[in-house]
C-alpha cells in the first residue's frame, strides 16, 4: 500500500500547459485531492516534489519483447521492467515472435505469461497472416476474443494487395484496426539504410524512401476502400507523412505514429558503419527529421511509439549489412524527447502527454490516466533538472542497442506509481 | 665543434688519400643517403677537377636494407637510389659522412650487391668516430674523432642543412 | 614526427601527409623493377596474410608480388568464395589469425566496412583490398601515382570517370583521392548507374557529348559488371558501348585532343572500349598494372603493424 502526498509538484496534462506547484494526495490507488498546502493524513508518506513534474504515465503501442523465441534479446519480464524504467505503464507487443502471435492460442499464452511476470499491463497485437508469411489470413476473430485490437504483420508489409484488402474486409465487424509496416520489398534491397549520398559513400545498397511511401499510400487506399481503420507505423519520410496528411483530409480512417529515433537521428549518424543506427524503416535525412518534428507538432502523427527492438550485442557487432535492424527505445524515449525537444522549446509537455500517454491509450480502447481528483493512479514523477546516464547497469532491457548507451542526458524519471504500487523510485 | 674549414680540409685529405691509391682504371663514387651523398659529390668534384679523370657518381638509399626496421615507430623516408653506371665489375668507393657502428655500411653492401657484382668496393668516410659493432673498417678517413659510445655526432652539410659544421653532443 | 598509421582502410581517413608519403615512395620502389635483383629486404621476417573472400587473381597477385619483393613471407588463407560469408564467421577467423601472428592482413570481402571491423580486432596492419562497393584504396593510390607520372602537377587536371559509379568501389576511392589531390573529377553514365544522389559535389553527365564539352584530360573507364545488365541497369552491352564506350571514332577524337585513357582492368573489349585502345599511345592501362605493384609496396612499407617490438 502506498499512500503518498506529493508536495510542490507541477502537473502536466494533455489539455493544458504545465501548472504551478501544487500538492497531490493519493490514497488506495486513487488521486484523492489536488490543492495548495495539503496536510498529509496519518500514515501517508510525503514526497518533496521541489518543482518536479507529475504527469500521466506513458504508453507505448509498439514494442518487440521477443518472447517467445528470442529470449536472449528480451523477455516479457525484462521488457516490461525496461518500460517502467522509462516511465511507461502499458505496452503493446508486436507479433513477430517465434512462433508468431497469429492465433488465439498464442495470444492467450503470451498474455498469461505477461500476467505472471509483468508489473504493468502488457497487451499484444496479432498477425494479419499466418506466421507473418503474407499468404494465408491469420485467425483474427480468435485473437480478437483474447482481447487483441491491433492487427499487424509488423516487421514486414503484406506483399499482396489483395490479401490485405480481404483481411480488412473480413474483419469489418471485429472492432479491430490494422497497423501497417510499409515497405515495397523489391525496392528495399537488403533493408540496410536509406538510399542517398550516405549509402553511396558507404557502398551499401540503400532502401529509397519511395519503398515506404508507395506502400503507405497503398495501405491507406486499401483501408479506405474497405472502410477499415489503418494505423501507419514508424513513419520515417516527410513525403510519407504528407501522404497521410492528405488522406486525413480525404476522410480516410488513418492514424500514424512516429518514433523518437526518426525525429532525432539521420543517415549521416551511421558514420563509420555504426550498427546502433541501423533500423527499419531506416534513418533518412536531416531534412526529414525537421519536417517530421513539424508534423508531430501539427498533429499529423497521432501518437509517439518507440518500436523498441532489442538485439544482442554479438548480433549487432556484425558487419553493417548483416547486423539486424532495430534500436531499443523504452528507457530512452521520454528523457531524450525532453532533452532534445521540450527543453529546447520545440515541443511541450502537453504534446508528449497527449501523444505518448493519452492518445495511445485511446487507440487501444483504454481510458487516459490524467492527474485529476478521483482518477486512478497511473503516473510518473519527472525531474527536469536531473541527469540520466544510460549505462548497461541503468537499463533494465536485456539489450543495449542504442546510440544513447553510456551517454548522459538531462532529465530523470524519479518515480512511477501504478494503482497502489510504487513501481520505481529514485532520487526521492 | 668543427666548422667549414676543418670539413673542407677533411675532404681534401680524403681526396688525396684516394688519389694516391688510384690507378688509371675507372672508378665510381657512391654516396650513402643522407649526407654521404653530399660528401661524395664534393669528393667527385675534387677528383675530377684536378686530373682529367672520368669519375662515375651514384647515390644509394639504404632505407630498405636497415636491420632495425622492427624497432622504428615509423619507417625511414625512402628517396631511392640512383646508380646510372653498370655496377657489374666496377670499382666502387662507398662514401659516408660518419662511420660509427658499421651497420649502415653493412646495409649499403647488401644494397649494392642487388644491383650487380662489383669488382672492388672500398670505403671512404669523412669522419670516423669509432665504436664499431661489425667487422667493417674504412680504407680512407678524412677526420678521426675520439668519442664516447653514447655521444651524438651531429654533422651538418651546406646543401642538406644550410651550413658546414660538426658538433659532439656529450651523453648526459 | 607524425603518428605511424596502422591500417589502410579507405581514402577518407588518410591525411595529406599519408597520401604524399605513399605516392612519393612509390617511385623509388618502381625504380627497383629495373634492377636485376628486384627484391629488397625491408620486410624480411614479416608475414603478410592474404584473406580474399572474393575471387580476384589480379589484385591478389599484385599484392603477392609487392609483398614478396619486400621479402615478406606471404600466406594465402583459404576462404570460401562461393557462399556469402557473414560477419559472424569472420570474428571466428580472427582468433585463428591472431594465433598465426601475422603482421599484415590484406583483405577483400563483399561486405562494406568489414576490413574496418577486422582492423579493430587485430594488432596487425589491415589493408583493404576491396570491400563491396565501399573502398579500394590501393587502386586509388596506384591511379594517383599513374596520373602524377603523366602530370607531375596534377592540380586542376580533369578526370572523367565513366560507367557503373553506383556499384564501383574504384569510382569511390579514386574520385575521393583525386579530389584530395586537387584534381577535378566528373562522372559519366546512365542515371541508373550514376544516380543523382551519389555525390552531390561531383559534376555528373549522362551524355558522352556533354561530358566531352567539359574537356577532360583523362577518361577513366570503369569495368562493366555483366550481372548489371541482367539486373536491368541497362538494356544491352551493345547499347552501353554505343552510348558510353570508347568507340573507334571517339578514340580518334580523344587522340586529337590529347586525352589519356585509364581503366582498372580487366578490360571488356568491345564494351568499355574498342580493340584499338590497346595500341593507343595515351593508354595508361598497362602502366597502371605495373604501378599497382609499386604503390602496394609503398603502402606496405608505409604502414606500421602494432605486432612487433616497439621502442
Amino acid at each position: 500500500m502506498s499512500d503518498l502526498l506529493f508536495r510542490n509538484v507541477r502537473i502536466a496534462s494533455e489539455e493544458a500547459a504545465v501548472t504551478e506547484s501544487q500538492d497531490v494526495l493519493i490514497q488506495e490507488g486513487v488521486i484523492q485531492r489536488i490543492g495548495q498546502n495539503l496536510v498529509a493524513p496519518e500514515g501517508v508518506k510525503v514526497v518533496e516534489g521541489a518543482g518536479r513534474l507529475l504527469m500521466p504515465a506513458m504508453f507505448d503501442t509498439h514494442v518487440h519483447f521477443r518472447e517467445p523465441g528470442g529470449e536472449h534479446k528480451e523477455t516479457i519480464q525484462s521488457g516490461s521492467e525496461a518500460a517502467i524504467n522509462g516511465g511507461i505503464t502499458g505496452v503493446v507487443m508486436m507479433p513477430n515472435t517465434t512462433p508468431a502471435i497469429d492465433s488465439g492460442a498464442v495470444v492467450k499464452q503470451v498474455l498469461a505469461k505477461a500476467k505472471e511476470v509483468s508489473r504493468i499491463p502488457v497487451l499484444t497485437s496479432g498477425c494479419i497472416t499466418k506466421g507473418r508469411e503474407g499468404k494465408e489470413l491469420a485467425a483474427m476473430s480468435g485473437m480478437r476474443d483474447q482481447g487483441v485490437v491491433m492487427i499487424t504483420d509488423d516487421g514486414d508489409a503484406v506483399p499482396e494487395s489483395s490479401t490485405l484488402l480481404r483481411a480488412m474486409q473480413y474483419a469489418e465487424n471485429f472492432d479491430c484496426f490494422f497497423a501497417s509496416h510499409c515497405e515495397v520489398e523489391d525496392l528495399a534491397g537488403p533493408r540496410a539504410m536509406n538510399e542517398g549520398a550516405m549509402s553511396y559513400k558507404l557502398g551499401i545498397q540503400g532502401s529509397p524512401a519511395i519503398a515506404e511511401e508507395i506502400c503507405l499510400d497503398r495501405d491507406i487506399r486499401i483501408a479506405h476502400a474497405a472502410g477499415a481503420h489503418v494505423h501507419i507505423q514508424h513513419v520515417s519520410s516527410a513525403l510519407g507523412m504528407e501522404t497521410i496528411r492528405w488522406w486525413k483530409t480525404m476522410g480516410a480512417k488513418v492514424t500514424a505514429e512516429v518514433s523518437p529515433h526518426h525525429l532525432l537521428f539521420c543517415d549521416e549518424d551511421i558514420g563509420d558503419y555504426d550498427t546502433h543506427y541501423k533500423m527499419n524503416p531506416p534513418l533518412r535525412t536531416k531534412k526529414d527529421n525537421e519536417l517530421l518534428l513539424q508534423g508531430f507538432k501539427e498533429g499529423v502523427f497521432d501518437i509517439l511509439a518507440t518500436d523498441h527492438a532489442p538485439h544482442a550485442e554479438f548480433e549487432k557487432q556484425q558487419d553493417f549489412v548483416n547486423a539486424p535492424n532495430g534500436i531499443t527505445g523504452l528507457e530512452t524515449a521520454l528523457i531524450s524527447m525532453y532533452h532534445y525537444f521540450v527543453k529546447e522549446e520545440k515541443l511541450t509537455w502537453q504534446d508528449l502527454v497527449l501523444r505518448y500517454s493519452a492518445e495511445p491509450r485511446r487507440m487501444m480502447r483504454l481510458a487516459p490516466v490524467p492527474i485529476s481528483e478521483g482518477a486512478r493512479v497511473d503516473l510518473l514523477l519527472f525531474n527536469e533538472e536531473g541527469e540520466t546516464t544510460f549505462t548497461k547497469d541503468y537499463m533494465k532491457s536485456l539489450s543495449s542497442n542504442t546510440p544513447f548507451l553510456d551517454k548522459t542526458l538531462t532529465g530523470s524519471i524519479d518515480m512511477v506509481v501504478l494503482g497502489d504500487r510504487v513501481l520505481l523510485e529514485r532520487n526521492i | 665543434m668543427m666548422g667549414p674549414d676543418e670539413l673542407y680540409q677533411g675532404v681534401q685529405t680524403l681526396a688525396s688519400l684516394i688519389r694516391e691509391n688510384l690507378s688509371d682504371a675507372p672508378v665510381a663514387i657512391v654516396g650513402i643517403r643522407s649526407r654521404g651523398d653530399e660528401v661524395a659529390e664534393r669528393l667527385c668534384h675534387e677528383l675530377a677537377s684536378e686530373e682529367d679523370r672520368e669519375v662515375d657518381f651514384g647515390v644509394l638509399d639504404i632505407s630498405l636494407y636497415r636491420d632495425d626496421y622492427g624497432h622504428l615507430t615509423s619507417n625511414p623516408k625512402l628517396e631511392g637510389s640512383d646508380l646510372s653506371f653498370d655496377v657489374e665489375g666496377a670499382h666502387i668507393i662507398l662514401v659516408d659522412d660518419v662511420l660509427f657502428t658499421g651497420r649502415t655500411i653493412r646495409a649499403a653492401l647488401d644494397a649494392l650487391a642487388d644491383y650487380g657484382r662489383p669488382g672492388k668496393v672500398e670505403l671512404a668516410v669523412l669522419i670516423d668516430r669509432g665504436h664499431r659493432e661489425l667487422p667493417i673498417q674504412p680504407d680512407y678517413v678524412g677526420i678521426k674523432l675520439e668519442t664516447e659510445r653514447k655521444d651524438h655526432v651531429l654533422v651538418k652539410l651546406e646543401n642538406t642543412d644550410g651550413e658546414d659544421s660538426v658538433e659532439i653532443v656529450k651523453a648526459s | 614526427m607524425s603518428v605511424a598509421r596502422k591500417d589502410l582502410l579507405d581514402i577518407e581517413s588518410l591525411s595529406r601527409e599519408d597520401i604524399d608519403s605513399i605516392l612519393e615512395q612509390a617511385s623509388p620502389f618502381k625504380e627497383l623493377f629495373t634492377r636485376s635483383v628486384k627484391k629488397v629486404p625491408a620486410l624480411k621476417g614479416k608475414s603478410v596474410l592474404m584473406l580474399f573472400y572474393e575471387p580476384s587473381t589480379r589484385t591478389l597477385s599484385s599484392f603477392e608480388v609487392a609483398a614478396k619483393r619486400l621479402s615478406a613471407d606471404v600466406t594465402n588463407f583459404d576462404v570460401p568464395h562461393s557462399s556469402v560469408v557473414k560477419g559472424e564467421s569472420i570474428q571466428d577467423t580472427i582468433a585463428t589469425l591472431q594465433a598465426m601472428r601475422t603482421d599484415y592482413i590484406v583483405v577483400r570481402h563483399q561486405m562494406p566496412g568489414l576490413p574496418a571491423m577486422l582492423s579493430r580486432m587485430t594488432q596487425a596492419s589491415v589493408i583493404n583490398a576491396g570491400d563491396g562497393a565501399h573502398a579500394h584504396p590501393t587502386q586509388a593510390l596506384l591511379d594517383a601515382f599513374t596520373l602524377k607520372e603523366v602530370f607531375p602537377d596534377q592540380v586542376n587536371k580533369r578526370v572523367l570517370i565513366v560507367g557503373d559509379v553506383l556499384h564501383s568501389r574504384v569510382a569511390r576511392s579514386t574520385s575521393t583521392l583525386f579530389k584530395k589531390l586537387g584534381v577535378e573529377v566528373a562522372f559519366l553514365g546512365p542515371g541508373s548507374l550514376v544516380p543523382e544522389y551519389c555525390a552531390p559535389e561531383i559534376p555528373r553527365f549522362t551524355s558522352y557529348e556533354d561530358a566531352m564539352k567539359w574537356k577532360p584530360d583523362v577518361v577513366y573507364l570503369l569495368r562493366v559488371q555483366m550481372e548489371r545488365q541482367k539486373a536491368q541497369f541497362f538494356p544491352s552491352l551493345r547499347e552501353y558501348h554505343q552510348l558510353f564506350g570508347i568507340t573507334s571514332e571517339r578514340l580518334k577524337q580523344l587522340s586529337d585532343a590529347g586525352v589519356y585513357i585509364m581503366h582498372p582492368g580487366p578490360v571488356n573489349r568491345g564494351v568499355e572500349l574498342c580493340h584499338e585502345v590497346m595500341e593507343y599511345e595515351r593508354s595508361l592501362i598497362n602502366q597502371q598494372v605495373e604501378n599497382g605493384i609499386a604503390a602496394r609496396m609503398a603502402a606496405l612499407y608505409y604502414l606500421k603493424p602494432q605486432t612487433g617490438t616497439l621502442t
